[in-house]
């Protein structure tokens, strides 16, 4: 037990240290100001790495209080992520009018519906409230990313290279706490230890990703413009096109139908 | 594990299986920027089929096995059913074109156009739920033959649409390139 113990301290040292970097890249790139909630949540997490270590080493506190403080902490870490997500969607997607109303409904429908999901699921557990509300945040925030990768998939967006990692980074993390979450969850206050080891694994990994894109980042311009077209024309060549698509359908379904028939 | 655990981390597995998906590009790639009105304007290929399948008559066959051909029917009817099958092959090309380009001017539109979009995506699944059927029944030859001759009659008027809604695409697609030309020329004077 020792072993994993001092390696698990080492591991979040290190962290916060790549946490630290990561800060300091993004005030050296000038990408403070164009992603704020994004630079607020890696400020949100060094703190939460500090005060948990400070309270660890302090011997004021109790194992059940530590515990309080740091899940606590957590939602505070969760909400912010949350809000580093919205920032990034509308990054993603915001600037493609056309689009952006559809993709808020069926990013929102996605979230709530993940959430209800895990709430269902949940029912009966009580006492782990926080824990299980963060993993439903943690998968709804998977989820969404998920399904605004496809979404811009569909749609041939093209997505920067720090706007996508930054979306994998999220994904990866929220998706590998959801797994770790659910394997170890009635193990998890045997061997606490061992989730947390695993946690600031996958964490520390998402934070080089990021590191190493925000340090390429700096150095190119990250702001893109796309091609509109004037109202009217879109709309022509719009219903044109939905009349041929109606058209094929119609002529698909006379071949079924006339098969029928016989 | 609770049934509840194996779930969560099914779901888990199943997000980073489709989070690898959804980052890598997509197979079909339209050109960039206004070149939809140059592939609006192109002939389609369903339209040149027609002639094809009006030839695909059911007496043709019924006629050789009276005369006691009826190797010959059978060959006659698989040609018919490999060139239903190129036709709805074709059919599927030029639908997912049309949706190809409905997605860059959804992208390209300057209002919003949910609602359209949501059409166009219970279409697609409907055309390609009807597409698979089809198939389906003609690779087993369940009655494909009616079918098809019955459409070359059925299809004239569907088609005559078609080309006159291709037509009034190519008038708008002129003002496409009209409105592009003045685009880059306003952009070069600034």
């Amino acid at each position: 037990m020792e072993q994993p113990l001092h390696l698990k301290d080492i591991l979040w040292a290190v962290t916060t240290i790549v946490e630290v970097l990561l800060l300091v890249q993004l005030i050296r790139g000038k990408l403070l100001r164009s992603y704020p909630f994004f630079s607020g949540y890696v400020a949100c997490v060094i703190l939460q790495s500090v005060g948990l270590a400070l309270v660890h080493r302090s011997a004021e506190f109790d194992r059940v209080t530590e515990w309080n403080i740091a899940w606590g902490s957590q939602g505070v870490v969760a909400l912010a992520r949350s809000l580093a997500l919205i920032e990034l969607i509308q990054k993603i997607l915001a600037q493609y009018s056309g689009i952006w109303a559809l993709a808020r409904r069926l990013l929102v429908s996605v979230g709530i519906g993940v959430v209800a999901y895990d709430l269902v699921w949940s029912k009966g557990m009580s006492q782990w409230l926080i824990l299980n509300g963060v993993r439903g945040l943690e998968l709804a925030m998977a989820a969404v990313i998920v399904t605004m990768l496809a979404f811009a998939r569909y749609y041939r967006l093209p997505i920067h290279m720090l706007h996508r990692t930054l979306a994998v980074g999220f994904c990866l993390y929220s998706a590998s706490y959801v797994i770790d979450y659910s394997l170890l969850e009635k193990l998890l206050q045997k061997y606490p230890d061992y989730w947390n080891f695993l946690g600031i694994l996958t964490f520390l990994a998402s934070v080089l990703v990021w590191l190493i894109a925000v340090t390429r980042a700096a150095e190119t311009a990250v702001e893109t413009v796309h091609a509109t077209i004037p109202a009217e024309l879109h709309g022509r060549l719009s219903s044109e096109v939905n009349l041929r698509l109606y058209l094929l359908n119609r002529q698909l379904n006379e071949l079924l139908r006339s098969g029928d028939r016989r | 594990m609770s049934v509840a655990g194996i779930l969560f981390v099914l779901f888990g597995i199943l997000l980073i299986a489709l989070l690898v998906w959804a980052s890598r590009p997509p197979k079909r790639q339209f050109p960039p920027g206004l070149d939809v009105f140059e592939a609006l304007s192109q002939s389609r290929h369903c339209l040149r089929l027609l002639p094809i399948l009006q030839s695909l008559k059911v007496e043709d066959s019924e006629y050789l096995r009276d005369r006691g051909h009826g190797a010959l029917m059978r060959t006659l009817r698989q040609e018919r059913r490999r060139i239903a099958l190129t036709y709805l092959d074709r059919l599927q090309e030029e639908f997912e074109t049309l949706l190809e380009i409905s997605r860059v001017l959804a992208v390209m539109s300057p209002g919003a156009v949910g609602v359209e979009e949501l059409e166009r995506w219970k279409l697609s699944v409907v055309f390609a739920a009807n597409c698979a059927w089809l198939r389906w029944r003609l690779r087993l030859g369940l009655r494909p033959f009616a079918g098809l001759t019955l459409l070359s009659g059925m299809a004239t008027n569907i088609a005559r649409q078609l080309e006159a809604a291709t037509s009034r695409i190519a008038e708008a697609t002129v003002q496409g390139s009209e409105f592009r030309t003045l685009d880059r020329e306003t952009h070069e004077d600034s």
